[in-house]
């Protein structure tokens, strides 16, 4: 069971608030879809988008990945100022549809789970509406005059800055009906409404419950900070205006539920903190100078701003969120940077003076970054990390380019770009009948950037982008997170946390266009593992000393510090030097040893016994990947037996370890070496990732250390075992031994070969010695021979099975009543690409990857080369039976005859086990996550089924035979190597004893352990590759049939290769034995699923379901 | 009659004589028996407590077990101590049989033999740990020479393990009375060999040196005086 750990898809965290409370904070977590309806989608062919273009529009909506969609002004209107020159509140403008039309595209929103947010422009009216032109023509003073701000002369509110500076020349125009000057702040035909007038807001108020009562979600509050007017004053964010706000905010709340008000306040953050209020004002607001930062930075190509901005960006009440973007259907405002930066912005991203327009620049992201998708990419990465709901824009997410040749920002404002037919699949009206022309220049034209060329590309910026907002979706800290920015010694690197309860994410991005190094500080989260959420893989745990990171060009990586996902299996854990203990050694190994010192001495030779039994080796061992009882602390390391071997002018104790502490008492090898810092340099360099101990002896200081990384001490094991030596312990033997096969595969110079830095695995070390030698130490000891060791040995010398490691000795140690342990086995290097479960995982994994959003089924012969190597490995696991079915004469290998008995026996077993585990499941069910919980209910309820099929098999017809078999076969035994496969580690199931692992069985318990392998690979797959439930629903279908192909050609090979041995009778009988052993194998994976990593259960839950019929109704 | 009774009265002295020596031989006997199991004991214990305290590494470190086994013997210094404590109580023993059934001549012979075993004890603990501590000081001198750059440590700390061993065998022989004055003399003989040797060593080593010297302190050439 060494495999690979993997996240769980999706934050698993379910709501622990209630949902009604959660409901009313969903804008936290909103990702907001920013669209004009008639840039959108026609449905009626007139040259606009319209409201049933959209409706027909939402799946594509839905399917990016975003939770909001936020329309742009779609009211009647004269469409001067692209629809915020609202001439009727209460309507839709005639190009986009009727009410009717809106009606239905909110329910079917809400039924797709969007919600939608709509504009409410009260702070002016088109100078068409009916307010105003009742108010010019009413008397001045009159109520309806009172609409709007009049004044007689244009001298008034002298302190208000003009905002339009290239159209407008006063916020002041006169009417030559009023025969007065009316207020506005922006356009001329935009006149201010009066909102020191009770009856304006009332008007307001009644607006917003039209559109609220036809389901809209929320408002944007357009040009909010303008609302009300005073003398003296700059007429921005005036008390009163908050006052005017406040009133909206609690009519809401007094008659709505979780809706939003989201302020569009282009002012500093300070100043658009106020709009947040006490949580009694708006919910949301723009974070306005966040964007022209993130611009800065990458063209800087210094994270400065963003930290600088973001640092002063004050605290917000904790129900409140900030709505961040890149761009908007406005020009990129440059107001809120200041005037050397502004033209520093202008010089990088809008050299021609066509794209600037009041204080902005009129273009759209993928233009402004050059097209370089690169930059694209790391600005939505820092959008979609950084605090705040991000925006999207419309077009933004397939790279679409702008047209600065339109006037004002309409360059922007194109239609989408759906396909690359006529009028870019926006619209079926005659070009010329179009609101604006699409895009067509030969780099970002709708032929060349479109939604179904970027569907069909894995590799568009449109996958990417749906990527990436699953990925985000993976975890609320996105959303809800803590900012902490990191201190990033690299200027270039922006570097910061996103924390929310347990769940910390790490974000690193390098603003830099080239490659980057950052060494960040994070020993507040010493020994989690960096998960990178993209590719979902584990990076090497966080220790004492900086991470190291290097970026690539433009490069970003987001991590989840993960606490419950395993170090990479590579990953050696190196203790920071200065943290080790020191012993005090006066008389070399004999300072352990009170039996091996002079008299006055013992007393201290106790002392650093006890020292090194009891803190030292228990310290070091508990951090050991071969520790079995992982976590539990050990009381005591007690050398159960040792040697002392000297060999030229080294000396190295090897010892047998007791380890006393954890429930079931242990044996480990311990092989030790010490090394001086004196004349010894480059040898404590190789045992310093080992390092037990410093260790000094008067002036001399040193360490000591396993004896694994020590290279003399490997070539002398290797020299030992080729001549067949023995070294006296202190209560038994050490036999090295040679097998026949030594010399042909050693070599004649055997005793000079390189050896490797030591490997840690699961259960043992491995050395590998000049590409030539594989020396596996086994680190818990049990008395008896190992069966890898006696298999191999088999298979090397007996029957030169070819598709094996062979053997070229072993290590055993002899107790002194004479029992044998096997303490080390010397097999031969054999070079090879990795074990087959890693290379499955990797096929399966990418497969899925490849297919994640494709629109076609894959082709029949999709998996042939896979399928090829499964066939491989199904002839070469019959090779493997019938070799070990040879009769040698050795009564521990020769075949025997099966017996009924025996299957009866099995039959028992199984129904025991099936008995154990259901009771199990039965006992942890409770505290399985949905939806393992409701799977593990369902098999309980058909726990009679179980136990009714297993008393189904019926005892074989034909004569079958009893054989040793690998005893632990899955795909992690398997090792690649040239399109063939190496059997390698027939140690067994570790955890079973000796005697149980060495029974003879029907291989066929090979065969199922294999099988279930697929089976755990296709689910390991999958849960790798989808990131959403949508994904997986997808994708599990073509994990099947992948898992079926590989099933087949596995059996359909073995089959043919075991046909005529004798091995079973008939091929059904074969295969109903096999189904027997995959039900008791998928029983045995529940259990120890249940107990070691409940996230996994629904694999062999499935499993075992899957083998078990389902009841006839 | 009285002639058998003249016969008779040797025979009866005779075993009066017997009648009072053989309740003192069977003392003499049991007093041996005890006196062996005793000894055994006492050898039994002395190995253990010997080996308790780890007294066979301290030989062993002090070379006298490798000097043991070179010279053929099987058993190590522990096993020399417990077989002189042996003999030492079984000698005891003996005395005092000896000495119950009357026989004064071998008391004093075995005691004398019986004194002698315990200077033969002291003498091997001398040569224990004294051997111990010649090896300390010769790796002392060693460690040091070779810290401080020294050419030639191992013979210099050779040396003064020799010189220390020399000491030790004659401390240990004077112990046990062997030699007496020929040791003490002959030693003398080689301290003084030994330093004339060095002497020699340096007084034609060192000549021209402290010529130089000499013509430094109290130069020949008055004329030179003379011309100031």
């Amino acid at each position: 069971m060494d495999r690979d750990v993997i996240s769980p898809i999706a934050g698993a965290q379910s709501g622990t608030a209630p949902q009604e409370a959660e409901d009313a904070l969903w804008y936290k977590d909103a990702v907001i879809y920013q669209l004009h309806i008639k840039a959108f989608f026609d449905s009626n062919d007139d040259g606009f988008g319209d409201f049933r273009g959209l409706t027909s529009k939402l799946d594509y909506v839905k399917d990016l990945g975003v939770n909001t969609v936020w329309l742009l002004p779609f009211y009647p209107s004269p469409l001067r100022d692209d629809g915020y020159d609202v001439s009727d509140y209460h309507n839709v403008h005639p190009q986009y549809g009727t009410r009717t039309d809106f009606r239905q595209f909110v329910r079917e929103a809400h039924r797709r789970g969007l919600r939608v947010i709509t504009e409410l422009i009260v702070n002016h009216t088109s100078e068409q509406h009916p307010w105003f032109q009742a108010a010019r023509r009413a008397p001045p003073d009159s109520p309806k005059r009172d609409y709007y701000v009049w004044s007689d002369t244009d001298q008034k509110y002298k302190g208000t800055r003009i905002i339009f500076t290239d159209t407008e020349p006063s916020n002041w125009t006169w009417d030559p009906v009023a025969k007065a000057y009316f207020w506005h702040r922006f356009f001329g035909h935009q006149p201010d409404l009066n909102f020191d007038n009770p009856k304006v807001l009332r008007a307001v108020f009644r607006a917003m419950r039209f559109w609220l009562d036809m389901g809209v979600d929320g408002f944007r509050l357009d040009a909010i900070p303008y609302l009300v007017e005073r003398e003296g004053t700059s007429n921005e964010n005036l008390p009163e205006t908050h006052a005017v706000i406040r009133e909206i905010r609690s009519l809401l709340d007094a008659h709505y539920k979780n809706r939003l008000l989201l302020a569009e306040a282009n002012q500093w953050p300070e100043d658009v903190r106020e709009y947040f209020g006490n949580a009694d004002e708006c919910h949301m607001a723009y974070h306005f100078p966040l964007m022209p930062r993130m611009y800065m930075a990458i063209a800087q190509e210094d994270a400065h701003p963003v930290v600088e901005i973001m640092q002063q960006t004050p605290d917000i009440p904790d129900s409140c969120q900030w709505a961040i973007f890149l761009r908007n259907h406005d020009e990129l405002t440059l107001e809120m940077v200041t005037s050397r930066e502004r033209d520093y912005m202008y010089k990088m991203y809008a050299a021609d003076p066509r794209a600037r327009i009041n204080l902005g620049i009129r273009r759209r992201l993928a233009p402004l970054m050059e097209n370089d998708t690169d930059r694209i990419k790391l600005m939505n990465s820092l959008l979609l990390s950084m605090p705040g709901s991000p925006i999207i824009y419309y077009g933004d997410e397939i790279g679409m380019g702008d047209n600065i040749f339109l006037g004002d920002r309409n360059g922007v404002r194109t239609p989408m770009q759906w396909s690359p037919d006529r009028n870019a699949g926006f619209s079926r009206a005659d070009p010329q009948r179009l609101y604006l022309p699409p895009i067509m220049d030969p780099v970002y034209g709708y032929e060349a950037v479109n939604v179904e060329s970027q569907q069909r590309d894995a590799s568009s910026l449109l996958h990417w982008m749906k990527r990436m907002l699953a990925v985000r979706k993976t975890s609320r800290a996105f959303g809800r997170g803590k900012l902490t920015f990191l201190k990033a010694g690299n200027r270039k690197i922006l570097a910061y946390l996103r924390e929310y309860g347990d769940e910390v994410i790490l974000c690193v991005a390098n603003v830099g266009r080239s490659a980057q190094p950052v060494e960040l500080q994070l020993e507040r989260f010493k020994g989690r593992v960096p998960v990178e959420l993209l590719g979902r893989t584990a990076f090497p745990p966080i220790g004492e000393l900086p991470y190291l990171l290097t970026l690539p060009a433009h490069g970003f990586y987001w991590f989840r510090l993960a606490t419950d996902v395993d170090v990479p299996r590579w990953h050696e854990e190196h203790l920071a030097p200065e943290d080790l203990p020191v012993l005090v050694l006066f008389d070399g190994w004999s300072s352990f040893f009170r039996d091996r010192v002079v008299p006055w001495r013992i007393r201290m030779a106790e002392k650093t016994g006890t020292q090194l039994e009891t803190q030292v080796l228990p310290r070091y061992i508990e951090k050991q990947r071969w520790y079995a009882a992982k976590g539990e602390p050990i009381k005591r390391a007690r050398f159960a037996d040792h040697a002392l071997w000297q060999l030229d002018n080294h000396t190295w104790l090897i010892a047998l370890v007791e380890v006393e502490g954890a429930a079931e008492r242990a044996t480990y090898l311990m092989p030790l070496a010490l090394a001086w810092e004196d004349g010894e340099e480059e040898r404590l360099r190789g045992l310093a990732p080992v390092t037990i101990a410093k260790v000094r002896q008067q002036a001399n200081v040193g360490v000591l250390a396993e004896a694994f990384a020590d290279e003399a001490f490997c070539r002398a094991v290797v020299a030992a075992i080729g001549t067949g030596k023995e070294v006296a312990t202190a209560h038994g033997k050490l036999r090295f031994t040679p097998t026949k096969a030594f010399a042909e595969l050693a070599g004649p110079d055997y005793a000079r070969l390189p050896a490797s830095r030591p490997l840690a695995q699961s259960s043992n070390t491995i050395v590998m010695l000049g590409e030539r030698l594989f020396w596996k130490g086994y680190r818990r000891l049990r008395p008896g021979e190992n069966p890898e060791l006696e298999v191999g040995r088999f298979l090397t010398e007996a029957v030169r099975f070819p598709n094996c490691v062979p053997v070229a000795g072993a290590i055993e140690y002899r107790a002194a009543d004479g029992t044998p342990t096997t303490i080390g086995i010397l097999q031969a290097f054999v070079a090879n690409q990795g074990d087959g479960w890693a290379y499955t995982l990797d096929y399966v994994d990418r497969f899925l990857e490849d297919h994640r959003t494709a629109t076609e089924p894959p082709p029949d012969d999709i998996h042939g080369g896979y399928l090829a190597l499964a066939h491989t490995l199904g002839q070469r696991t019959g090779e493997l039976h019938r070799a070990l079915a040879t009769r040698t004469g050795d009564p521990a290998f020769d075949p025997e005859d099966l017996t009924a008995e025996d299957v009866e026996e099995w039959k028992r077993r199984t129904r025991e086990e099936a008995q154990a585990t259901l009771a199990l499941l039965e006992e942890r069910s409770a505290a399985l996550a949905e939806p393992a919980r409701s799977e593990a209910r369902a098999l309980l309820e058909r726990s009679a089924q179980v136990l009714a099929h297993i008393e189904s098999f019926a005892a074989p017809s034909e004569k079958m035979r009893k054989i040793r078999y690998h005893g632990d076969y899955h795909l992690g035994q398997v090792l690649l190597a040239n399109n063939d496969f190496l059997i390698i580690d027939f140690e067994g199931e570790p955890a079973r004893p000796l005697e149980e692992r060495r029974r003879k069985s029907s291989p066929l318990r090979d065969v199922a352990g294999m099988l279930r392998s697929f089976n755990y690979a296709r689910w390991a797959a999958l849960k790798r590759a989808a990131q959403t439930d949508e994904e997986l629903e997808k994708l599990a279908p073509l994990a099947r049939v992948w898992e079926d192909a590989a099933r087949n050609a596995f059996l359909a090979a073995y089959e043919e290769s075991t046909r005529a041995t004798g091995l079973y009778g008939s091929a059904a009988d074969a295969r109903r034995l096999v189904e027997l052993f995959e039900l008791e194998k998928a029983l045995y994976e529940l259990r120890y699923e249940i107990n070691n990593r409940p996230d996994w259960v629904r694999i062999p839950l499935a499993g075992i379901s899957s083998i078990v019929p389902q009841a006839r109704q | 009659m009285e002639n058998v009774d003249m016969f008779l009265e040797p025979v009866r002295a005779f075993l009066t004589q017997i009648g009072a020596f053989l309740p003192r031989l069977a003392l003499a006997v049991a007093v041996l028996i005890g006196g062996w199991l005793v000894a055994k004991v006492a050898r039994f214990a002395v190995a253990r407590s010997l080996r308790a305290i780890n007294f066979p590494v301290l030989t062993e470190r002090a070379g006298i077990d490798g000097f043991l086994q070179q010279g053929g013997l099987r058993s190590d210094t522990t096993a020399i101590f417990a077989a002189l404590v042996y003999w030492l109580v079984v000698l005891a023993a003996l005395v005092i049989a000896f000495n119950s059934v009357g026989l004064t001549y071998i008391t004093d012979l075995l005691g004398k033999v019986v004194l002698f075993v315990p200077k033969v004890i002291v003498a091997l603990l001398i040569v224990t740990f004294g051997a111990y501590f010649a090896r300390f000081v010769a790796n002392a001198v060693i460690a040091y020479c070779k810290n401080v750059g020294i050419q030639d440590a191992a013979l210099l700390g050779s040396m003064a393990q020799y010189a220390i061993m020399a000491f030790v065998v004659l401390i240990a022989l004077d112990q046990v009375d062997v030699g007496g004055e020929i040791v003490r003399e002959s030693f003398l003989v080689m301290l003084a060999g030994v330093v004339f040797a060095l002497a020699l060593a340096f007084g034609l080593g060192g000549k021209d040196w402290a010529a130089e010297r000499l013509e430094r302190w109290w130069p020949r050439d008055k004329d030179r005086e003379r011309d100031r």
